[in-house]
């Protein structure tokens, strides 16, 4: 358990400040999305294997925590996608592998992801709001 | 300090391995699901609500074609992607050959069912309850 315990506990007491963020919230929303992901691709496909099932997992997914969850979600697909991007455009241009660029394209990423997302999160909550708490 | 960030980067060849293939896949597919999910978590989570989701939404919209190309395009490459992510990940944290060998073929099996039970459903469409 220490080969597990030790490196996850030096991810977070590392000091890499902006770089070292980005690195982690890239890992975090990408082992989210995937654990959503695997159980999205199961409940979906009870409307071929048991049709019965589907209407209850879709009774799940509309419970307050679940339709929440599915809030953050959508910032997980938002975050790794444009950080994603950022990663993906540093390796291309080494000469862009200087401390200050790593550390403002961090800020960029997130101010961008949580542009994009405020949106949705209006929207999303409305709709909790709306069928959750007033019956509509 | 200073003078080993500024100097130009080394040149290297890239290697002609599973793993050069496995990190420009990342890339290539990372870049196809910006699109690919945006606009499906855009029209199903935001616009229509999982409150308009039910049997009869999942038939209207598999009764066209081009969505159901849509989503096994969506399942194969978020799941591969995603699958080849974890791996990743345990790679930096499992230590041994054996237990990652181990991991690896554990991996390769889910993806492989849990990827083939979607396409059955995607082909296979919705059945009445």
């Amino acid at each position: 358990m220490t080969t597990l315990r030790v490196p996850l506990e030096g991810s977070l007491r590392y000091r890499g400040r902006e770089g070292q963020w980005a690195y982690l919230l890239h890992r975090f929303t990408g082992l989210g999305t995937l654990l959503f992901l695997t159980i999205h691709i199961l409940d979906t496909s009870t409307v071929y294997f048991a049709p019965g099932l589907y209407e209850h997992a879709i009774a799940i997914y509309r419970s307050t925590p679940f339709m929440l969850g599915e809030i953050a979600l959508v910032f997980c697909v938002l975050y790794h996608g444009v950080n994603g991007l950022r990663v993906a455009a540093f390796d291309l241009r080494p000469a862009w592998w200087r401390e200050d660029r790593q550390r403002s394209s961090f800020w960029w990423v997130l101010g961008l992801s949580v542009v994009l997302w405020l949106p949705a999160a209006f929207l999303m909550g409305r709709s909790l709001i709306v069928h959750n708490f007033l019956g509509g | 300090m200073s003078s080993a960030l500024t100097a130009p980067p080394r040149q290297v060849a890239r290697p002609k391995n599973f793993e050069t293939t496995a990190w420009l896949f990342m890339r290539y597919s990372g870049l196809l699901l910006i699109p690919l999910v945006w606009v499906h978590v855009l029209i199903q989570d935001v616009l229509v609500g999982v409150h308009a989701i039910d049997l009869d939404y999942v038939a209207l919209r598999w009764a066209t074609l081009g969505w159901r190309v849509y989503d096994i395009a969506l399942l194969a490459f978020t799941f591969a992607h995603g699958m080849n992510g974890l791996r990743n990940v345990l790679n930096d944290y499992v230590r041994g050959n054996r237990t990652r060998r181990a991991f690896d073929w554990l991996l390769l099996g889910a993806w492989l069912v849990i990827s083939a039970i979607g396409a059955v459903a995607i082909v296979g469409g919705v059945r009445p309850p």
